[in-house]
């Protein structure tokens, strides 16, 4: 990442340009995998089981294995990459707290996608876990992009 | 290389720790294992109701694959640029050899479905080889960030 090592990214109007354009993209992607999710498998503890689990009641057949374990494979590279290329923009503009929000958006993005099979495999006890991590990693990149973005614009980084 | 860069790496690597799992744990539920297995998954089995992979369902399964193994292994092994393993010779070797088996494992299925069922045992020890070599680099990496 070429941006690593440029001394003053906000004298270097092209990269901060292109890294600028790049949050904006984050940006849409982390709102849309919000509304994605939200219509096809679910944000809250009743509509994650009923998609992993199925309702009776309701008519709806449980996922299957195969493709939930395609949808967490996925889910898994989308993230990370995500998530490194944004800790690796906010590393280079935040001074202070780079060390604690790195820590804290990639921990909980780690246990949301660790609590997903769990959830699916052993408890409904760890969907919890999950939507709560999945809502402090979606806010901390939500906080880091908008950070980041303020901090391209200002004067020195 | 600063901390906080290998703050985030430590914890890509353990993204891909995650992702491998999932990988292992995805051929397992649908292809399996064992020479059989794999010569069922595509070729297909009239006892078991399986039916046969077409070039054309395959490719649709790899083309994102191409893309994404390009990345990762990308990703994964210019962060040994950073360290002191960038002028080894074994390095080359080792970006050549995790290269070469990715290309095996995406490509072999083809020549399965065209008849060279000597292929299936590619297409396994590409598998584990792949998977092996990437677990070579993340101790590799790890080592250079905790101890150097």
């Amino acid at each position: 990442m070429r941006f690593t090592l440029i001394n003053n990214l906000q004298k270097d109007s092209t990269m901060s340009l292109i890294l600028k354009g790049l949050l904006v993209f984050m940006l849409l992607f982390l709102l849309s995998d919000i509304l994605v999710m939200k219509s096809s498998f679910g944000i809250s503890a009743q509509t994650i089981n009923t998609t992993l689990f199925g309702d009776e009641e309701a008519y709806i057949d449980p996922i299957s294995e195969s493709s939930f374990l395609e949808f967490w494979h996925t889910q898994i590279f989308f993230i990370m990459m995500t998530l490194l290329t944004l800790s690796a923009i906010f590393i280079r503009v935040a001074k202070r707290s780079r060390t604690l929000f790195t820590n804290i958006v990639m921990t909980s993005a780690i246990i949301s996608l660790v609590s997903l099979p769990l959830g699916f495999y052993m408890s409904k006890f760890f969907i919890d876990i999950y939507i709560w991590t999945y809502f402090i990693w979606h806010t901390i990149a939500l906080y880091m992009i908008f950070y980041s973005f303020w901090k391209l614009n200002a004067k020195s980084v | 290389m600063q901390k906080a860069y290998k703050l985030s790496i430590l914890y890509y690597l353990l993204f891909s720790l995650l992702l491998i799992t999932s990988a292992v744990m995805l051929f397992e539920h649908k292809i399996g294992f064992s020479v059989n297995q794999v010569l069922e998954y595509y070729i297909g089995s009239e006892e078991k109701f399986i039916p046969a992979k077409s070039a054309k369902g395959i490719l649709k399964l790899v083309l994102p694959h191409i893309f994404v193994f390009g990345l990762f292994i990308m990703v994964l092994l210019h962060f040994l640029v950073f360290t002191r393993l960038r002028y080894k010779k074994s390095t080359l070797t080792l970006i050549y050899l995790t290269f070469i088996t990715a290309l095996l494992e995406i490509f072999t299925p083809f020549m399965i479905i065209s008849g060279f069922s000597f292929f299936a045992y590619i297409k396994l020890f590409s598998f584990f080889a792949f998977l092996s070599l990437i677990l070579y680099i993340f101790w590799l990496l790890f080592r250079s960030i905790v101890y150097e």
